[in-house]
């Protein structure tokens, strides 16, 4: 029973500072979880720590590999992918409304 | 100042007895009062030797350590990705320091600017998410050079248990952000707070914040430091409600008020700046800033600056000019661009099985290669996602840009990480004219020599 940290993970540091159980390390190849230390804050704290913290979907899961924030859950955005590129140029179109793209930008998601 | 008809707020009734000029060079009249008495002279003394609490301090400079990583809000105009984008500007990430290191940069731009007499502790996070650093770093910088001013800049939801040791460790200037004290508008700027081990959202976690903000300002202003306000103004969520929160912000007794407007550049992925949330024009910054300065003396000079940055406000040294080990400088760049046509840049990131290689540099745009990838998406099926990207990654070896039309946001952020820059910023332009943006863009931005190397660097 322990947590992971997925390499989408910017290296914060908020979790190590909130962990009961000392268990996040980090060091030159980023922030890992020590498994025999984590219990999930289990005895601790009504949430894990870590996961109640950490800003960024997707970067703790559980032994499972569920993600404890899910895309979507902590930023409100859809997370589907494009949706950075989506939005530019949207953008860029209502800029240049007499330059409407004639290329087959066919993969909208 | 002249009293115009020129309505300063978008409804209400006009505010008496302060002057409100549509102009927004009027700013500045909004500003403390340094003569007329009512501050005494230790607090004008500290003022006018602060760049960012008073035009007066312009000749000071500061440096902000970027030493305090952690946050415990996410505010919709941040994208913890980057840097926060309001509080200091995203697009490239800080390095951070330890304690000592901050300290010892400190000592060193100390040198080589002898009138750096502000250290200010910004983030990129919350500096009280992370008061261990944070206090560790301005003890050291103290002990270096005893009359410096120390600055934390927060969001306030830890502050009121921090204040004591603030104060002990000798901060006098704090700053607070306070966009609003409704938690109606609140749970449109914040979706989450980390508070009491819990994460909380909505409504609660909005009303959270603002109770500890307002206690935190009350504590700190008791405390006897001198509490700016910084406000994020958001056009739509928290402009009409500026008066009413500079308001409070008297009553609390916050000593200036800086109203800054939003950065909501869809590049840098924050949440409002992805759903189309509009920045403020320079004339609602300056109608705002007309409303709250009936209650509050305004800073209108704010530079908005990064959470490391050094030297006068408006005039950052570039830390790599201090360096002089590494230089980021490149002579050229290879810039891969994804194209279905050859002619525009037309092309997905995802669905290119091929980049044509440009090398930029100064001077010249020579195209050098076509170099065949792996496709990353193909139809829905995205399970061997990992090992297309790994394709695309060693195709791209050795580039720095990437100009496609589109990109997902996971491999955007897979590039960033192998120090590969995506843009979708020249969809669908010409590839040429592309380049040429792209190569003038990285001349300003200094990322590209100008001139032979041996002339660039000076050791430090």
């Amino acid at each position: 029973m322990a947590f992971s940290i997925t390499n989408a993970c910017i290296g914060c540091n908020a979790c190590k500072l909130v962990c009961p159980q000392k268990a996040i390390v980090s060091g030159a190849n980023g922030y890992a979880i020590a498994s025999h230390r984590c219990n999930e804050c289990v005895g601790h704290h009504a949430d894990p720590q870590c996961a109640s913290i950490c800003p960024i979907e997707t970067a703790i899961v559980n032994a499972e590999h569920r993600a404890l924030n899910p895309p979507g859950s902590l930023t409100g955005l859809p997370t589907e992918r494009n949706v950075i590129a989506i939005s530019l140029l949207e953008q860029r179109l209502s800029n240049h409304t007499n330059h409407p793209p004639s290329h087959g930008e066919g993969h909208a998601r | 100042m002249e009293q115009t008809q020129t309505s300063c707020k978008p409804s209400g009734t006009m505010p008496t007895g302060t002057g409100c000029s549509s102009q927004a060079s009027d700013d500045s009249a909004l500003g403390l009062k340094l003569d007329d008495g009512s501050l005494s002279a230790e607090v004008v003394n500290k003022v006018t030797t602060h760049p960012c609490y008073s035009p007066e301090g312009h000749k000071y400079a500061r440096i902000h350590l970027p030493v305090a990583p952690a946050c415990n809000i996410q505010c919709n105009y941040c994208n913890r990705k980057f840097d926060c984008s309001n509080e200091s500007r995203p697009g490239v990430v800080s390095k951070l320091l330890s304690p000592a290191q901050g300290a010892k940069r400190f000592s060193k731009v100390k040198e080589r600017i002898p009138q750096t007499n502000v250290v200010g502790i910004a983030g990129p996070g919350d500096p009280l998410a992370n008061p261990a650093a944070t206090l560790a770093t301005l003890k050291a910088v103290a002990l270096a050079e005893p009359d410096v001013h120390l600055c934390v800049s927060t969001n306030g939801l830890a502050l009121l248990e921090q204040v004591s040791a603030l104060k002990s460790a000798g901060v006098s200037h704090l700053t607070i952000t306070i966009n609003c004290i409704d938690a109606a508008i609140g749970e449109k700027i914040y979706p989450w707070v980390y508070f009491n081990h819990k994460r909380l959202r909505g409504r609660q976690a909005a009303q959270t914040l603002i109770d500890r903000q307002l206690a935190g300002l009350k504590a700190a202003v008791a405390a006897g430091m001198l509490v700016k306000v910084n406000t994020v103004l958001i056009p739509g969520i928290n402009d009409h409600h500026i008066e009413a929160l500079s308001q409070e912000l008297k009553n609390y007794g916050a000593l200036l008020h800086n109203i800054m407007p939003l950065i909501s550049d869809p590049a840098h992925g924050t949440y409002f700046g992805l759903t189309g949330q509009r920045q403020p024009t320079e004339d609602e910054v300056s109608t705002a800033r007309q409303a709250a300065g009936t209650n509050m003396a305004q800073m209108s000079h704010c530079q908005q600056c990064r959470a490391d940055a050094v030297g006068h406000l408006g005039q950052d040294v570039d830390l790599n000019d201090m360096a002089s080990s590494e230089s980021e400088v490149d002579s050229s760049v290879l810039v891969a661009v994804a194209s279905k046509s050859g002619v525009l840049i037309d092309q997905h990131f995802g669905y290119a099985q091929s980049f044509a290689i440009y090398r930029v540099s100064a001077t010249a745009i020579e195209r050098t290669e076509q170099r065949t990838v792996g496709q990353y998406c193909v139809g829905d099926d995205c399970d061997a996602a990992d090992s297309r990207m790994d394709a695309s990654l060693q195709a791209l070896s050795g580039v720095k840009h990437v100009l496609c039309s589109r990109i997902g946001m996971t491999p955007w952020q897979a590039l960033e990480q192998h120090g590969v820059m995506p843009s979708t910023e020249y969809a669908l332009f010409g590839i040429d004219d592309a380049l040429e943006q792209l190569q003038s863009q990285l001349l300003e931005n200094g990322q590209l020599q100008a001139v032979p190397s041996t002339t660039i660097k000076e050791a430090m």
